[in-house]
């Protein structure tokens, strides 16, 4: 490993290799702190060509490695056990903004919020908003195919991407759209290569640099909460709101424990406390008929039994009861040392009866959830803040979470709808799918990387793929660094 | 090519079975929906031709959710009657008439006017099942709206033609229909070119905005242009939409139907795809398909 | 390693347990966007924080000492933390326990030295001032090289040009107010104190004066040596004790941050704790008191305008220690929004630290340095003529940088600008 370092040094210079443990506690994790792996040495290169470069030396060694960007995941993906991470973080220049075709190209590791913040004097943005906007990188947010709340409206990273360079695993540097690029007659066609290689958590590639799509501002925005004093009349609201054919630009519910939390934290928006339920519904677009369309929204969660709906006043109150949804997850952490936390997606119409099960399921367990989530798409986020040094209690909360899952497969949903599975999710993956189906997201991922070196061990169980098996049947002493 | 056998699965186990058969004994398949639509120009000679009209139908539909499963040998036009009834729609609507199946639509990633606002394949599709060349049966994706569980087969399948696999069930997101649904004929002199562009650009998001000119899809600059717009919203929304056209051309009212006839007029014509056969695409080929039993030479790939 | 030995970072362990991880402080910490380690964040430092605290790391390893040295102390990171992480009492506690293993620098300890002794403290200052006003500092700084030249060119950007007082008029009824001189302020940034006194008196406050003040002890409280800063901390609640005026009123962003934490720092002693949280309830910044009462607005008549109104472009610079350790946002905008002549020009990155961060400055130059370059990147795109922020690090951090690179922009207290419009305003006709 240390000519490994050596040779990479050279490349991006000595001060940004670290092989010192006590400087790789850091990047033991990620936004998910409950899991933990030291990586063996970690490189940051600083332009595109040192990245071509370093990723050219890990494949002459041979080496195993992990791409990492702000480390704001919440699902233990960017996680590197003994082997080279390989951080972004410093590939942030915005290469060019356009703002007559709508498009940016960025480096990996511009933030999110960096981004819509240049595309801002034109009146535009770039829509998908995870939570974490304010730290997460474009990088990240590309092997994530991140979300966000108003991805309801806007959609998530996928529908907005255009083109990417990617460096593969291998060395070979390639450029991926989505396969209706114009080639100039209007006759060309492709796979969608992009469209496979976002959200496929750092196993297919790096993303050297990527031209995402910006979004003209709304022209009005209407924000308004309506408050519950039962969390099944909050979903119902939103089934409603959902089955009407209004489409709120994002539809986000938080529970009492979630308001707590927030409330008592430096983001404190003005959520009613005692009620057991709110949601934060955004509708946006022509300043004609959007009154009408608010006015609608108020309707039907009067409708489904709110207490109360407020509108905000001014950009101010609209930010402050935004900042409170965005920090929540964060909030969290002052209700108890470590929290886990989930990302099911379920069908919106069972969304009410779910929120009672897994009330069930809490309380059977003796733990407490804080469900704060994207009701509009069905996104759950049920959290568990908690204290992982009780083993009682880490127990409890294994085995509520796990039944929470379950139940969330069994009612037609998905484990995740944007944090990915990661390291933290792939236990539940042979559950959700068929072996033809994992083995044929093996076939996918070998397309790009054969040798599975990117991101090893990740996502999809490495004995879920056929053509691993009859790699290790033919020599069987070999320690593959894809073991899971 | 009706000369052809056929075979017609009735599942995607019936399926599968005739893929590696055919592997087995390096027979070529061609893949059928309706049979109304064109090849992608390259002539594929397939030794038989394998049908999704017998995996046909509605298979879930619970309108809360805004979701759709079907078979992959589904028309369009019963998709639009069963959505209809809910006010909703599966606003996919691609070039060509409603007698085509939705498996050949999310195969061929065909959109029509409607997809820049309200989505294309590529956006509209949940997940889907398929059956590859080796004969693995894929659950790819699912039926929730949003999904990044596991590695997108969803993408790399839609749009393929055929050649990774045959879809034999999709799952799709639906849309509402707007409360107020208005199309417009509208006459834009030369000097509001800009206009009407900006207009299609701008707050009012039409459902459409389409330029007819004398025929084609890009005229040589008509000197009076003609547009077909289609607006969607509510009432106060529509109004101030209208006003907005009313400034740029003259309208005139159109009836819906404008837009099936529009969508076959536009159909495309037959031409050679250009297909990008960079070596990952040859890879993805060979992963899936590598006997080439699926439309084998329908993109102009090397055999 | 037992951990006995790292009494006070064990006593502010709940404040580590709050940290959930979720990596919002990166973007908000100056020295992670300048030297691209999340070693150099408030979530790795946290993290060796922690691993001081469980026996994983030394506190005599090289990282530990590195990267916590290597913090600004700007509390950037407490503002974007959802947790409420208290970090700037964490570090202080993590340096306190450390000081025993590991001694400060030789620059820090001769600086602290000289500010926490009065004998030492004023014969400095007044070596300061006769170099500035020979133009020693301005010549030393134009020829040496750039970093040995810093500390002269922020000396030398410390010079205010001669003014005419003004009488100052006001009704006194809104209480009395005393001014905790301080140190850098009343030796270096005189006039600032002044003009902070007349504003306040035409505000309608009656000053008072305090003796017996001593330097409110933030740099020494940074750097670990708690101890000192106690002592200093005592002498001046007992001063400002028999002074007896309603709110003690400062014009420094970081020694208002520090009395403020008074109760916090003498909070285990039992004969001080009661009045230490006295005092901290009767600090006040000068902002405060100004923007609390609109500020008066004084009209400049005909015959003074030689500052045509809106004339002077003004970009503000926040002070970390008042807007992240004091939450104070508002009120410098309100001082110069009522100063005739000022037109306020927005600062890009005005949030971000400018790397003076106490005496971080003259002991690690090369990351000062690498902090402060973007934020004259700003100032210069900001087109301001003059740029505004209520602390005297960072009144002489920006100052000097400016200086250093050629640039014409003065750099001013917020109190100023206000001053001299009142001072307009008076001029007998």
């Amino acid at each position: 490993m240390t000519s490994l370092a050596a040779e990479l040094g050279r490349i991006v210079g000595d001060a940004h290799v670290i092989a010192r443990a006590t400087q790789l506690l850091v990047y033991r994790s990620d936004a998910l702190p409950g899991l933990q792996r030291a990586p063996a040495l970690a490189v940051f290169p600083g332009t595109r060509d040192e990245l071509v470069a370093v990723v050219r030396a890990l494949a002459a060694a041979g080496a195993p490695f992990v791409a990492r960007g702000a480390g704001t995941g919440l699902s233990g993906g960017a996680l590197a056990e003994g082997i080279t991470l390989l951080g972004l973080h410093r590939l942030k220049r915005i290469l060019a903004l356009d703002p007559i075709g709508r498009t940016a190209t960025v480096e990996p590791g511009v933030v999110n919020a960096t981004l819509t913040r240049a595309a801002a004097p034109h009146g535009l943005h770039y829509a998908p908003d995870p939570s974490s906007q304010t730290a997460c990188t474009i990088g990240g947010n590309i092997a994530e195919n991140a979300g966000g709340p108003h991805c309801l409206k806007y959609g998530v990273t996928l529908d907005h991407a255009v083109r990417a360079t990617v460096v593969l695993p291998g060395g070979e540097v390639v450029t991926l759209d989505r396969g209706d690029a114009d080639r100039g007659d209007g006759s060309g066609g492709g796979y969608d290569l992009l469209g496979a290689f976002i959200g496929s958590e750092g196993c297919f590639g790096v993303v050297v640099d990527v031209t995402v799509r910006l979004t003209p501002d709304p022209e009005r925005v209407i924000t308004l909460l309506a408050d519950f004093m039962r969390v099944r009349d909050a979903a119902d609201a939103t089934s409603r709101i959902i089955a009407a054919g209004v489409l709120p630009a994002a539809l986000e519910l938080m529970d009492q424990p979630t308001i707590e939390a927030v409330e008592s934290s430096v983001y404190a928006a003005g959520y009613p406390r005692d009620a057991a339920a709110v949601l934060l519904i955004e509708v946006d677009g022509a300043a004609a008929g959007l009154e009408d369309d608010a006015r609608e929204v108020e309707r039907l969660c009067r409708a489904a039994g709110a207490r109360g709906v407020r509108v905000a006043h001014d950009a101010s109150e609209r930010a402050r009861l935004w900042q409170g949804r965005k920090k929540a997850f964060g909030a969290m952490g002052r209700v108890a040392p470590h929290l886990v936390v989930q990302d099911a997606v379920v069908p919106r119409s069972q969304l009410a009866e779910l929120l009672d099960d897994i009330a069930a399921i809490g309380a059977q367990h003796g733990v407490r959830i804080c469900n704060v989530f994207h009701a509009g798409d069905g996104n759950l986020h049920p959290n568990i803040p908690y204290d992982a040094h009780d083993a009682g209690e880490s127990a409890r909360v294994h085995a509520a979470m796990t039944e929470i899952m379950t139940r969330c497969i069994e009612a037609g949903g998905t484990i995740t709808g944007e944090h990915g599975v990661g390291l933290d999710k792939l236990p539940y993956m042979e559950q959700l799918f068929t072996p033809d189906t994992l083995d044929a997201m093996c076939s996918l991922r070998a397309v790009f990387d054969p040798d599975r070196r990117a991101n090893p061990g990740k996502v999809v169980p490495v004995r879920a793929c056929r053509e691993w098996h009859a790699a290790v049947a033919a020599r069987p002493a070999t320690h593959d660094g894809g073991g899971a | 090519m009706s000369a052809l056998l056929r075979d017609a699965p009735a599942t995607a186990a019936q399926a599968a079975t005739i893929i590696r058969d055919a592997a087995a004994a390096d027979r070529v398949l061609r893949l059928v929906g309706a049979g109304t639509w064109l090849d992608a120009g390259h002539p594929v000679r397939a030794h038989a031709e394998l049908s999704t009209e017998q995996l046909a139908g509605i298979t879930s539909y619970r309108p809360e959710d805004l979701t759709l499963s079907a078979g992959a040998g589904t028309t369009l036009a019963e998709l639009d009657a069963a959505t209809r009834v809910h006010g909703q729609w599966c606003p996919l609507l691609p070039w060509g008439d409603d007698r085509g199946t939705i498996g050949a639509t999310i195969a061929t990633a065909t959109s029509g006017p409607f997809a820049e606002r309200l989505g294309r394949p590529r956006e509209l599709v949940l997940g889907l099942e398929c059956v590859d060349g080796t004969g693995r049966i894929v659950a790819a994706g699912g039926r929730v709206v949003k999904n990044v569980a596991g590695f997108d087969l969803t993408r790399a399948v839609t749009g393929s033609w055929g050649t990774l696999g045959l879809i034999t069930q999709v799952h799709l997101r639906l849309r509402a229909r707007p409360v107020v649904d208005e199309s417009w004929a509208v006459d834009v002199p030369a000097s509001a070119v800009a206009a009407i562009e900006a207009f299609a650009r701008g707050p009012f998001a039409p459902l459409a905005c389409v330029m007819m000119g004398t025929d084609g899809p890009h005229p040589e600059a008509p000197e009076d242009g003609h547009w077909m717009v289609r607006l969607g919203g509510n009432e106060a929304n529509l109004a101030a939409a209208r006003a907005a056209l009313r400034a740029i051309g003259t309208l005139r009212p159109l009836a819906s139907e404008a837009w099936d006839e529009l969508r076959i007029a536009r159909a495309p014509v037959e031409r050679a795809l250009r297909w990008r056969w960079d070596p990952l695409s040859r890879r993805l080929r060979e992963r899936f398909d590598p006997a080439q039993v699926l439309n084998r030479g329908l993109l102009g790939e090397v055999a | 390693m037992s951990t006995h030995d790292l009494v006070p970072l064990e006593r502010a362990r709940a404040g580590l347990d709050a940290c959930v991880h979720c990596g919002f402080c990166l973007p908000a910490c100056p020295t992670y966007l300048a030297l691209e380690d999340e070693n150099d964040s408030p979530r790795g430092r946290l993290l060796l924080m922690g691993a001081l605290l469980d026996g994983s790391v030394r506190p005599d390893d090289p990282a530990v000492g590195t990267h916590l040295d290597q913090c600004l102390g700007c509390r950037g990171c407490e503002t974007a933390c959802p947790s409420g992480v208290p970090y700037g009492r964490l570090l202080e506690a993590t340096r306190e326990s450390l000081l025993p293993h590991r001694p400060l620098p030789f620059v820090a300890r001769v600086v602290l030295g000289v500010f926490a002794n009065e004998w030492a403290l004023r014969p400095a200052l007044a070596l300061a001032r006769l170099a500035r006003a020979s133009g020693i500092a301005a010549l030393a700084a134009r020829l040496l090289p750039a970093r040995l030249a810093m500390p002269f060119a922020m000396l030398a950007s410390t010079a205010r040009p001669e003014r005419q007082g003004y009488e100052p008029q006001g009704d006194g009824s809104r209480g009395t107010a005393s001014l905790l001189t301080g140190c850098v302020m009343e030796g270096l940034f005189t006039e600032v104190n002044r003009a902070t006194e007349r504003t306040l008196t035409v505000n309608g406050w009656t000053m008072r004066t305090t003796d017996g003040q001593r330097c409110c002890g933030a740099l020494h409280a940074h750097a670990g040596d708690a101890d000192t800063a106690r002592a200093l901390a005592r002498e001046n609640i007992a001063a400002f004790e028999r002074s007896g005026a309603d709110v003690v009123v400062l014009n420094s962003a970081g020694c208002g941050a520090m009395c403020r934490e008074y109760g916090h720092l003498l909070a285990d002693d039992r004969a001080w704790a009661v009045r230490a949280s006295a005092f901290s309830d009767r600090v006040r910044d000068v902002h405060q008191l100004l923007a609390s009462a609109g500020p008066v607005m004084l009209p400049v008549p005909a015959h003074a305008r030689d500052v045509a109104a809106g004339a002077i472009r003004v970009a503000y610079d926040a002070p970390c220690h008042l807007q992240h350790a004091q939450r104070i946002v508002e009120p410098p905008l309100a001082v110069l929004h009522a100063a005739n002549g000022v037109s306020l020009v927005p600062l890009a990155d005005s949030d971000q630290c400018c790397g003076s961060a106490g005496i971080f400055n003259l002991v690690l130059p090369e990351v000062a340095e690498r902090v402060l370059a973007p934020k004259l990147v700003r100032i210069a795109e900001s087109g301001a003529d003059v740029v505004a922020t209520g602390n005297p690090g960072c009144l002489m951090q920006i100052g000097g940088g400016l200086r250093l690179s050629g640039s014409e922009v003065q750099v001013r207290h917020p109190v100023e600008l206000l001053d001299e419009s009142y001072a307009r305003a008076q001029r007998p006709g």
